[in-house]
């Protein structure tokens, strides 16, 4: 038994992801166990999305995107051109950041998969909404109608239903992207519940900037870092112990509110790559060891500097949103 | 203070630019209404005319409401079934993309513009060509050629409106692109498609120049898609065409009764979308 908990169920081996040019994710290599909730942790712009849109080839849809590699699941390939996508889609549920209803009633929002697969028998799909329903935790508030339309639910119960809809499609994998950032906490609160009693059944792999979501659910966990894959490992290893340098900075940097700095630039308005130009000489003058707060606005910059700094040899500790525009870069020389 | 002077002003624009409208739309339908309702009877929308239509000063004008009734439901059916797989293909998930796309989206918009009596002319080439004469289905496919530009644009607008995130929850789910065009695109969209359509019919219904030719005028009632059918508002051109004060008063009481359609149309309309909001997401 013990030994086929900890089946691989999805294998990723050399994946890249490009953004019209940019290159969003490079060289990840990671097996994602089976039956286990996997966490996937890294700053915002690390590619967190990007990866799981990867594996159900949401990333297709978008406009100038590719991947190009290996993601094995069950013997296939999704990233195989030539195989039958609705089929993989239909095999992954994927729970998005911010609940998507479809504009239906809630029942037939339940039974939209099932009828798109070919269920006609009204008893088994009125089987069906009350059973993922009940899964999803939402059976009784709602029980009583099933045919007023989902737009009319709360935000919390929206993602429930979408829950249940992508539950009743039978998936053998859960894909979540920040299921909870657009919920209140107690809405959030039942979604993990959830997902903690969801894991006996299915594989769930959870993409979240929230460490301390990441701590409470996962059972391993992939650290990120713009495109490139840190760590990964079981989370007990990798938040009580990590191996890479980042990895700790990264867990230390969000229980930390800022890091405490040496130096700090302030680079907004500038592009690059003259923000790169006065992020260097800022490092220059300071000595081994010091760190280096940058704030920087332009959106290029919030990937690329943090690069050009490390391609410098220095360590970038943590990038961080501050506000609508505004992004931190601490860098240590 | 500078800030409340230029709100003030402002909405003084915009009342002013709100009466004009209001003003002459009202205008408009007040002239018609004084003219036409003296002469609009029981006998006017229940009859055929008596003593020819252009001379006409007995009977009513049943041939041109049902008439119009027949070119303007007919031809936004047809319309319909063309312009909406036009507009889905247009999303970005099938070639809204492509240049192909980008040029049909321009020679649209060409053809929006384009005066109906160009339409008419056309239509009149093509019918000569064929040795078709003014009939009910030549004016039926010139009035459908006449509401496709406004339709396939009206119904893409509304089309791309829909939400990428409920596309994706649907291709998530295993649904090919059809099934989500289908079943969640067009069940979005469809207040939008509504009002597409209507736009279409009211354009179709009140078009002159376009069915002079193609559909032709005649005092009896259509028997088949082959007849010559006439029309309101060929009815109130010839109507005012006449010296005859009596039958030009007529022309006022026709052009009320298609404006009575036309609101009619828009209220049923109005009140389907209404029931179609029920599930729209927001």
């Amino acid at each position: 038994m013990e030994n086929l908990s900890l089946k691989n169920h999805i294998s990723i081996q050399d994946l890249n992801a490009f953004y019209s040019g940019h290159h969003a994710l490079r060289d990840i290599t990671v097996e994602i166990p089976q039956k286990q909730i996997t966490a996937i942790i890294g700053p915002s712009g690390c590619g967190k999305s990007t990866f799981l849109k990867c594996f159900n080839r949401l990333i297709d849809l978008t406009d100038g995107a590719r991947a190009s590699g290996k993601i094995i699941v069950g013997g296939i390939d999704v990233l195989d051109g030539s195989i039958d996508i609705t089929d993989v889609r239909r095999r992954m549920g994927l729970l998005p950041q911010k609940p998507n209803p479809l504009p239906m009633s809630i029942y037939d929002n339940v039974t939209y998969g099932p009828r798109i697969h070919g269920i006609k028998d009204k008893k088994r799909l009125d089987g069906i909404v009350e059973k993922y329903l009940k899964i999803a935790g939402l059976w009784d508030e709602v029980k009583d109608r099933l045919k007023s339309p989902a737009s009319k639910l709360s935000i919390g119960q929206q993602q429930r239903l979408c829950l249940a809809r992508g539950l009743a499609v039978e998936p053998e994998i859960i894909l979540c992207d920040e299921p909870t950032s657009a919920l209140d906490p107690l809405s959030a609160q039942h979604i993990e519940q959830q997902l903690l009693k969801l894991k006996n059944d299915y594989t769930i792999v959870i993409v979240t900037h929230n460490i301390h979501q990441a701590m409470r659910l996962a059972d391993y966990v992939v650290h990120l870092y713009l495109g490139e894959l840190v760590e990964y490992g079981p989370a007990s290893e990798v938040f009580k112990n990590p191996k890479e340098e980042r990895t700790r900075a990264y867990i230390n940097g969000t229980f930390l509110a800022d890091l405490k700095t040496d130096a700090e630039i302030n680079l907004k308005g500038n592009v690059c790559p003259y923000n790169f130009m006065y992020a260097k000489q800022a490092l220059h003058d300071l000595s081994n060891g010091k760190l280096l707060k940058v704030v920087v606005d332009y959106p290029t910059a919030v990937t690329e500097v943090p690069r050009g700094m490390e391609a410098d040899g220095h360590k970038v500790l943590s990038v961080k949103q501050i506000n609508k525009t505004d992004w931190e870069i601490v860098i240590q020389k | 203070m500078d800030k409340l002077r230029e709100e003030k002003l402002f909405k003084s624009l915009m009342l002013a630019s709100l009466a004009i409208v209001v003003g002459s739309l009202f205008l408009v339908i007040a002239v018609v209404v004084w003219n036409g309702a003296p002469s609009l009877s029981l006998s006017m929308i229940t009859q055929t005319p008596k003593g020819g239509y252009y001379l006409g000063k007995e009977g009513g004008i049943l041939n041109a409401i049902v008439g119009s009734l027949y070119l303007a439901f007919g031809s936004m059916l047809l319309a319909i079934m063309i312009s909406l797989p036009v507009a889905l293909s247009l999303q970005k998930d099938y070639i809204g993309k492509t240049k192909a796309a980008y040029y049909i989206r321009l020679s649209l918009d060409v053809l929006w513009g384009t005066p109906s009596i160009v339409y008419g002319a056309f239509g009149f080439i093509v019918m000569l060509y064929l040795g078709m004469r003014a009939s009910l289905l030549g004016g039926i496919i010139v009035l459908t050629l006449l509401q496709l530009p406004i339709m396939i644009r009206a119904m893409e607008e509304v089309v791309k409106l829909v939400p990428e995130e409920l596309k994706e929850a649907s291709y998530t789910l295993g649904a090919t692109k059809l099934e989500t065009t289908l079943g969640v695109v067009v069940k979005q969209a469809l207040p939008g498609i509504v009002t597409a359509a209507l736009l279409a019919f009211g354009r179709g219904i009140g078009d002159a120049a376009s069915i002079l030719f193609t559909a032709g005028y005649t005092d009896s009632l259509p028997r088949s898609l082959f007849d010559p059918v006439a029309s309101l508002p060929l009815a109130v051109f010839f109507q005012l065409g006449t010296p005859f004060p009596e039958v030009q008063q007529r022309a006022y009481a026709s052009a009320l009764i298609l404006l009575i359609i036309v609101l009619a149309l828009s209220i049923t309309s109005r009140y389907l979308s209404k029931r179609f909001m029920k599930n729209i997401i927001r």
